[in-house]
């Protein structure tokens, strides 16, 4: 058996087995190698701190909202610390309007800053559907929260934070698509501070329109654990017909924030 | 040596923390980095159920083992995205063999992560990676790449590339190679 030298004509395996190319039996290998000797075990982890950076060119992608509640439900945890949520009689969320009016009155729950998502779709009934929907959402002094631009080919959103308020430490922001007279359907948790590419489902696809709107609450880390908002909406935005953009088709969404009431 | 970021040992408080039992520390490890091992299952899975199944289970893990981690060994990035890629791998492994080749566009593939790193906590390590990538053969940096992002095995980067075993073994050996040479000087 070759010595797990690093010099000399090392042994392949160990850098095999870091790149993934060995198969089921070559990494069982390895893997027992690196049980039973020191010298493999750190031989392997030589190569990871030479390969893994390049794991840096991957996109980040945000689960799905379920899946958290599914890693809870087989761990059986309960979620330590999570602050108390406003309770939400049954019923109530049919409204957007409605609940916004009842957050604007709880004043103190309600973040500074205000962000609304315009998003933009347009539609042209002689021609195909634009490949390309975007959403800017800025401050009414033009200061942006979050650019999002949706690539409807692709089923695909990416939202770029440019320093939102409202989200304090230990919240998630998270992204909701209220249709009109519905429920809010979960997008997704995005951040505060760095991009997020959402993959867009059928389902959510098909209720994208006019007279739906998007919306961001503040959540309990890792996004609501109902399926349902239970922190406050800092943001909301009607989705309406504009202008496309430039030759390629694409437009670009400005998330707007408003001022929000004075603080408590 | 450098010193680890701030990132870092954030990471590496939450990861000991989460070892201790605290489920908000492992509530804020999975805000922080479920979209990147999300994005590393995704990219070698290509089907979304599988890599929810496995980030599932590569969370599962992190809870059960986190009191395994040693901050000493290895960076926390590194045993999460570690984690990340062998359950991957494993369940890439498991499919049946013999099944066609999924239809995956190999030119996207190709062209995927020729551009700037995906996030700011690009290191100083990526860009030395980088860089030691740039000197190799471009078709011993493609191999390379496609071995690392898709975790296809010799046999199978061979069939995708219609070479010989023989060929791609030396191909890519000789690619790790010249690496650890270049990034060692």
């Amino acid at each position: 058996m070759s010595t797990p030298s690093d010099e000399g004509s090392p042994d392949p395996r160990y850098a095999e087995y870091v790149l993934g190319v060995l198969d089921a039996d070559g990494r069982a290998q390895v893997e027992r190698e690196m049980a039973a000797s020191e010298s493999a075990a750190a031989a392997v982890e030589q190569w990871r701190r030479r390969l893994l950076p390049l794991t840096a060119e991957i996109a980040p992608q945000a689960p799905p909202a379920h899946l958290w509640q599914r890693i809870r439900g087989e761990l059986q945890l309960e979620e330590a610390g999570r602050a108390r949520a406003p309770a939400a009689p049954s019923g109530f969320t049919q409204s957007l309007r409605f609940w916004h009016r009842l957050t604007l009155a709880t004043g103190a729950l309600l973040a500074a800053a205000c962000v609304a998502i315009a998003f933009l779709l347009v539609r042209r009934p002689a021609a195909p559907a634009i490949p390309y929907m975007a959403s800017t959402i800025t401050e009414s002094g033009g200061r942006v929260g979050w650019t999002a631009t949706m690539d409807i080919a692709q089923s695909s959103m990416i939202v770029v934070p440019a320093a939102p308020e409202g989200v304090g430490s230990g919240r998630s922001p998270e992204l909701w698509l209220i249709p009109h007279g519905g429920k809010p359907i979960a997008v997704g948790v995005i951040s505060a501070n760095a991009p997020m590419t959402i993959h867009l489902p059928p389902a959510l696809l098909a209720r994208l329109g006019p007279t739906a709107v998007l919306a961001v609450s503040v959540e309990p880390l890792g996004g609501s654990p109902t399926g349902q908002p239970t922190g406050p909406v800092i943001g909301q935005g009607a989705i309406g017909a504009a202008a496309s953009g430039g030759a390629t088709g694409s437009a670009t969404a400005m998330i707007l924030f408003h001022p929000g009431p004075a603080r408590a | 040596m450098n010193q680890p970021s701030d990132e870092t040992l954030a990471l590496e408080r939450l990861l000991t923390r989460t070892g201790r039992g605290d489920a908000r520390a492992f509530a804020e490890l999975y805000e922080r980095l479920s979209p990147r091992l999300f994005g590393v299952c995704l990219r070698m899975l290509r089907d979304r159920n599988e890599a929810e199944d496995v980030l599932q289970e590569v969370f599962v893990t992190v809870w059960r083992r986190a009191r395994d981690f040693d901050p000493a060994r290895a960076a926390a990035t590194t045993w999460l995205v570690t984690l990340a890629r062998n359950k991957a791998i494993d369940r890439l492994r498991q499919r049946r063999p013999g099944a066609p080749l999924e239809a995956v566009d190999f030119d996207r593939l190709a062209d995927e992560g020729r551009g700037p790193p995906a996030h700011a906590e690009a290191s100083q390590e990526y860009a030395r990676l980088r860089r030691c990538l740039e000197t190799l053969d471009p078709e011993d940096q493609g191999s390379l790449r496609e071995a690392f992002f898709t975790g296809a095995t010799y046999k199978e980067l061979a069939e995708r590339g219609q070479v010989p075993l023989g060929t791609m073994k030396s191909r890519i050996r000789r690619a790790l190679a010249q690496l650890r040479t270049c990034l060692e000087t």
